[in-house]
């Protein structure tokens, strides 16, 4: 066997096959049902024929002479007794019964026709459009024909009973006949006709001979039952009594009655419905040979008390020789036309179910155990399938998975790693002179002690297992030009992701941290973009395998690189939860620290010395929240904005003068300064100021405690009072408009009924009541309550749920209307039917803190049920809306000259976005947009008057050199930054 | 009829001169079946004169760019 050598692929045709090539191909004809004899050995042309290729590891393939796993198996083939119809093709096979002549087999189009639907053909492959298209018109076209306009044969309409049979709709006699035409001759109404409507002159046998020109004799033997009249006396009959002497007949067309009428279809007909007569000769969709897959396709297994378990198209193939077998012995012993056409439609049955088990209207082919079978479409079909679950995607090596909690001593660029994972999953060196000692190292501490190695690979391409015993003695051997893959180290870079991935932010890359302990540990504020929290989510880790792939994912997907989101162009990294409100009691009322709990709150920063003090009292000294926050601000950053909180923030050269900082201001999703310093500075300069935030934050929050209980929520007994009364007078309220209509007095508002309008005003009514209730709420609760800490500052939760806490829960609604199912009339059975007042229909006084009423909770749990089912159906709605526009949009790509197009290079947008630009490199800031003059200009100084000199050191400090090489770099050159 | 072309969405659609056709053909390196296409019925053409094969030429609000202009392929 000569070596194969890779070959290009210049085109690939995509048509029909021959049953010639199906013959061609074969290396075998099958003809036995039987795999194995009693010995166990495969049986000569059986479904087994070890000519069909080897499983079984150490055989030979007695057809190519490879072994099992080189073999790529060879065909069979079945040739079938009658031919049948491939499944796959019924509906081209229908459009063509249509669209040709019976008789002659032509295209029922006029040679004028012809020649349109040619040039539409034409400009249709010119533009691109979908060729299909075209045919089918033609077919529709073909289809009003009547008559063949070549042979002039009357054309009967297709009927197609799924999945694969034929019709041809004629009209016959009926075999009533004699009492119709005695009926019409004397004059009665005839079938379903309406009596009064019927105008007929009564006729005798006479003159109806006299009409029609058919003997009187012939006219008496008609009348009598014994003649059928031939058609055309038929039409004569019909017309001298103007009556109707058919009924539809169907006329099966059998398989082989189709083939030969798609046999003569000529070339030059197919050519105006796009079949291209070469590739594609329509006879071919009707199946005389049934390939058979090579064994390699459908290996057997063996079971473990050595019984031979066989694949499913092996079962399936063996009902379609047995049928075959049959259907032969049968016609050779001239059974009657019933019997073969029943194992006919059985040979069908079969062949149809080997390629499609799912074809609605026809049983599934089942397994013994009542199993339906898994055959070639099923293979293909699906998410399991060959394309979506073996192409696009499969399982793959160096990749881990495991429950993620969170460590805030990481910087967002890290993730911890556990040990035992950083074991598994490696990294390969090339060993150079320079790394040689580094190797020998890996290799000899071995695959169990952490930064070991788990194989060494020799220049002559021997791999080499790192074990236990041999690791001292191979890490002597280990010698320039061999490689070793040792574990994961610090600094290394992984790709980290979690599902669904929905958008870029879901796969980022990360810098390895090797911990103890079995979890990945992240840095919380790269919770936005996974979207993931700590309650028990997993995610995933790949280790990258080439020097190519590292690079990319260190420049492109490391998370600092994704702090700006595409689709809003504004950071989706920066603080969150805790962090907000710590930064919200650091800044807000601008406590003072002395210089112990100033130096705390900065220990985790790189600030290692304190500012000049805000305040001097006697000999202590004191820092503001802002002057320490203001410690992790670049020099020179100048911002005015307002907070969460509604102050307006002032920061003049890196300086906090004044404002609160919160949501607004750090938060993730939009947080000014974040953005800001992402965009004028860089994402390293980001990356350090987010992790800093961050750890202040935390100091601050934990040096003021922050804790929320139960009496957080309680209200003194006057604003409960309070509140109380409001209710009282919305009940009132209800009750009167309640009156009002069923008095009949209420008006109801343009648009709706008087019933709705009730609705709406009592709604109205309560509605109001939460809200009076939120701002009683409000005023008792001081700006130190926890709840509404959070709330301001925009860390979690909002007035809303506060009120809902200590005040009064609200109006309960399905729909956004208020409850009004359950029993007939009534909401629940302890109401009256019919009654419209506040607590039937679920409205909930009390609140959580107090505590809700039986009835109260379940209307509560009503309302909170639909919220869950709402939530299940968007995901799975939005999951599939999000596939079909991928899969749309996937092949789109913007080119180098800024226009996009799909991959047939038509345009799809001449310049992206319109605008050309990406979302992430836009100022966020109206009043701040690119100074394109400036640029231009510092381009022409540099490259006109002081040879650039001043431009490009400009350029210099503004490019951060830093950020392709690891974290730890960053510490090292970092030092004396601002 | 309500004519869609009065309407304030609807922006300006006017023919193409085939000199400057062959330009922006150039400009892009592609055929003319690669643009975009319009139908000749399409009630913006109302009033424009447009055999199939002719380029329209769309200039749009854009906004993210003041306008944006967009070639068009008259079909059938």
């Amino acid at each position: 066997m000569s070596i194969q050598t890779p070959k290009d692929i210049s085109s690939i045709d995509f048509g029909l096959m021959d049953p010639e090539t199906y013959r061609d191909m074969s290396i075998t004809k099958v003809i036995t049902a039987d795999t194995y004899d009693d010995d166990g050995f495969p049986i000569d042309m059986g479904l087994m024929d070890p000519r069909l290729g080897v499983i079984d590891p150490g055989l030979e393939c007695p057809t190519c002479g490879q072994r099992s796993g080189s073999c790529p198996g060879h065909f069979g083939h079945i040739e079938l007794a009658a031919p049948v119809i491939h499944v796959g093709f019924s509906k081209r096979v229908r459009r063509l019964l249509r669209g040709t002549c019976r008789n002659c087999s032509k295209l029922l189009l006029t040679s004028e026709e012809r020649g349109e639907f040619l040039d539409r053909l034409e400009r249709t492959i010119e533009l691109g459009d979908d060729q299909s298209d075209v045919m089918k018109a033609a077919i529709r076209q073909a289809r009003k024909k009547d008559q063949c306009p070549h042979c002039g044969e009357k054309q009967f309409d297709i009927k197609h009973e799924k999945p694969t049979t034929y019709y041809e709709v004629q009209d016959v006699l009926t075999n009533e006949f004699p009492e119709l035409i005695a009926a019409a001759m004397q004059g009665d109404a005839v079938r379903d006709e309406d009596p009064d409507d019927v105008d007929r002159d009564p006729m005798s046998p006479d003159e109806l001979a006299n009409e029609t020109g058919i003997e009187l004799s012939r006219i008496n033997e008609i009348l009598s039952g014994t003649f059928r009249p031939r058609p055309e006396d038929r039409k004569a009959i019909e017309k001298a009594l103007s009556v109707d002497l058919t009924e539809e007949d169907m006329n099966k067309l059998m398989a082989s009655d189709i083939r030969d009428w798609f046999e003569s279809i000529p070339d030059e007909d197919l050519e105006v419905l796009g079949i291209d007569s070469d590739h594609s000769r329509p006879e071919w969709m009707i199946l005389t040979v049934l390939p058979v897959p090579p064994v390699t396709a459908r290996p057997s297994i063996t079971l473990d008390n050595g019984q031979r378990s066989e694949d499913d198209l092996t079962h399936k193939l063996v009902d379609i020789i047995r049928i075959n077998q049959r259907f032969m012995e049968n016609r050779e012993a001239g059974a009657p036309q019933l019997i073969i056409e029943d194992l006919w439609e059985l040979l069908q049955y079969h062949v149809t179910t080997f390629m499609d088990n799912e074809i609605s209207g026809t049983p599934p082919a089942r397994h013994r155990s009542g199993r339906p079978l898994k055959t070639l479409s099923q293979r293909l079909k699906g998410k399991e399938g060959r394309f979506r679950g073996s192409l696009s995607g499969k399982r793959v090596n160096f990749s881990a998975r495991t429950v993620i909690s969170p460590d805030p001593t990481l910087s967002l660029n890290e993730v911890g790693v556990p040990d035992r994972v950083a074991e598994e999953m490696t990294q390969t060196m090339t060993v150079t002179d320079r790394n040689r000692s580094q190797a020998q190292q890996y290799v000899s501490n071995g695959p169990n002690t952490h930064p070991g190695a788990n194989y060494v690979k020799r220049p002559d391409g021997r791999r080499l297992k790192v074990t236990e015993k041999n690791c001292e003695e191979l890490a002597e051997k280990v010698e320039v030009g061999w490689e070793v893959n040792r574990h994961l180290v610090d600094g290394d870079i992984i790709i980290f992701n979690r599902q669904p991935s929905l958008h870029r932010m879901s796969i980022m890359a990360h810098e390895v941290v090797v911990m103890p302990y079995k979890t990945f540990r992240l840095n919380t504020t790269v919770c936005p973009p996974y979207n993931a929290d700590f309650d028990g989510d997993e995610m995933n880790m790949h280790a990258l395998q080439n020097e190519e792939a590292r690079a990319e994912a260190r420049v492109l997907m490391r998370v600092q690189e994704q702090i700006l989101s595409p689709r809003f162009g504004e950071n989706i990294i920066g603080a969150i939860q805790d962090h907000i409100s710590g930064t919200y009691l650091l800044t807000h009322e601008n406590p003072e620290f002395n210089e112990t709990q100033a130096l705390d709150l900065l220990r985790a920063t790189r600030v290692d010395e304190l500012p000049e003090p805000d305040r001097v009292d006697g000999d202590i000294e004191y820092w503001t929240g802002r002057t320490l926050f203001s410690e992790l601000l670049p020099d020179g950053l100048n911002l005015e904005f307002t907070s969460a909180t509604g102050d307006t923030v002032l920061i003049e050269d890196g300086e906090l003068i004044e404002g609160t900082i919160d949501e607004d201001g750090v938060g993730a999703f939009g947080g000014t300064v974040v953005d800001t310093i992402c965009k004028q500075y860089s994402t390293t300069r980001a990356r350090m100021f987010i992790n800093e935030v961050a750890a202040l934050a935390m100091r601050a929050i934990m040096h003021f405690g922050f804790s929320i209980g139960i009496d957080d929520e309680s209200i003194p007994g006057e604003a409960r009072a309070e509140i109380d009364e409001t209710i009282d007078n919305a009940y009132d309220r209800v009750e009167e408009l309640i009156e009002i209509y069923e008095n009949g007095d209420l008006e109801s508002l343009p648009g709706r009924t008087v019933s709705e309008t009730l609705e709406m005003k009592i709604m109205q009514a309560l509605g109001k009541v939460r809200d009076t209730a939120g701002d009683i709420v409000s005023d008792y609760f001081g700006d130190d309550n926890p709840a509404v800490v959070m709330a301001q500052s925009g860390a979690r939760g909002s007035m809303l749920n506060l009120t809902q806490m200590a005040g009064c829960v609200g109006q309960q609604a399905v729909r956004g209307e208020r409850i009004n199912r359950g029993y007939e009339d009534r909401t629940l059975s302890h109401y009256k039917p019919d009654d419209l007042g506040a607590d039937a229909h679920g409205f909930v006084e009390s609140s959580y803190r107090s505590g809700l009423s039986p009835r109260e909770f379940f209307f509560h749990a009503v309302s909170g049920r639909e919220g869950l089912v709402d939530t299940a159906v968007r995901t799975s709605k939005s999951g599939y809306l999000q596939r079909r526009l991928i899969n749309a949009l996937s092949e789109l790509e913007t080119q180098y000259d800024g226009t996009v197009r799909n991959t047939k290079d038509t345009i799809v947008q001449f310049e992206f976005g319109e605008d050309g630009t990406s979302p992430v490199k836009v100022s966020s800031d109206v009043d701040h947009e690119v100074d394109v003059a400036e640029i231009a200009d510092g381009v022409l100084e540099a490259e006109f008057e002081d040879d650039g000199d001043t431009f490009l050191e400009q350029v210099r400090d503004e490019t951060d050199t830093r950020t392709n090489l690891s974290e730890r770099m960053d510490a090292i050159t970092a030092q004396g930054d601002d | 009829m309500v004519d869609a072309t009065e309407h304030e969405l609807v922006p300006e659609h006017h023919l193409v001169d085939e000199e400057r056709l062959e330009e922006i053909l150039d400009e892009y390196n592609i055929e003319r079946t690669d643009l975009p296409k319009i139908k000749r019925l399409d009630p913006a053409l109302r009033d424009v004169d447009a055999e199939a094969g002719d380029v329209i030429r769309i200039e749009r609000d854009s906004r993210t760019t003041d306008t944006a202009i967009v070639y068009r392929l008259v079909i059938e």
